[in-house]
């Protein structure tokens, strides 16, 4: 077997692995997002810093998420995804996300709505 | 050597004092241009897929406005809307949105 498809296979075991970790909470019950887990450490590297700026290719705050309408959220995710949107980082992680994902990050980050 | 780093200094001043836009204006304006939609302070959405602007950064709210005007970002309505403001009236908007203190938005969920 050749050298990227054995590393794309640990990849895919590691990835199921900290599924599996992660589906369930420290008490053992059920997350309401899982199956989103994975892509937790994409949005905080840059939403869930305090301050934290966009590098390229304009430089600006990355926007508040935390408290975001659910519905915006998906909506701007698939802004991205289609292109309507443009910045570099969110298309390359939106065109990762199917809808169901983009439903249960959203409400992970977002709140009920009114 | 001095004269770099005193360019370099008032550089960096510039960029905190940043919000260019004045808030007294742009609640104004705000009420004119994006209060059906958004609320007058920003924090009250007319609809579900419509975001919280209220607490949201300066700069992103001025980089979004911005990107609406010019093509960049891609939203029937909003680009109507931003069509209607000039460079300063975005400025004061983002101002207004940016100072509201009674929000849900945060940095960290």
């Amino acid at each position: 077997m050749s050298q990227p498809i054995l590393a794309s296979l640990a990849a895919t075991v590691f990835a199921l692995g900290a599924q599996a970790a992660f589906a369930q909470d420290k008490a053992g019950a059920a997350v309401p997002h899982a199956g989103t887990e994975n892509f937790h450490a994409q949005c905080i590297g840059c939403h869930g810093i305090p301050g934290y700026k966009t590098a390229y290719p304009q430089v600006y705050h990355v926007p508040k998420i935390a408290g975001q309408q659910p519905d915006y959220i998906v909506s701007a995710l698939k802004a991205y995804k289609s292109g309507d949107r443009s910045h570099p980082s969110m298309r390359g992680i939106a065109a990762s996300l199917d809808e169901e994902q983009m439903k249960k990050l959203a409400d992970y980050y977002g709140r009920p709505a009114k | 050597m001095i004269r770099l780093l005193a360019v370099m200094l008032g550089a960096l001043v510039a960029m905190s004092t940043q919000a260019g836009g004045n808030a007294a204006k742009g609640k104004q304006k705000a009420a004119q241009v994006c209060v059906a939609c958004h609320g007058a302070d920003g924090n009250e959405p007319s609809a579900r897929d419509q975001p919280l602007l209220a607490g949201q950064y300066y700069d992103y709210l001025v980089q979004a406005l911005g990107d609406y005007k010019n093509g960049r970002r891609t939203n029937p309505i909003m680009k109507g809307f931003a069509a209607q403001l000039s460079k300063q009236d975005i400025e004061d908007v983002a101002a207004w949105f940016s100072s509201q203190a009674n929000t849900s938005l945060h940095d960290q969920r």
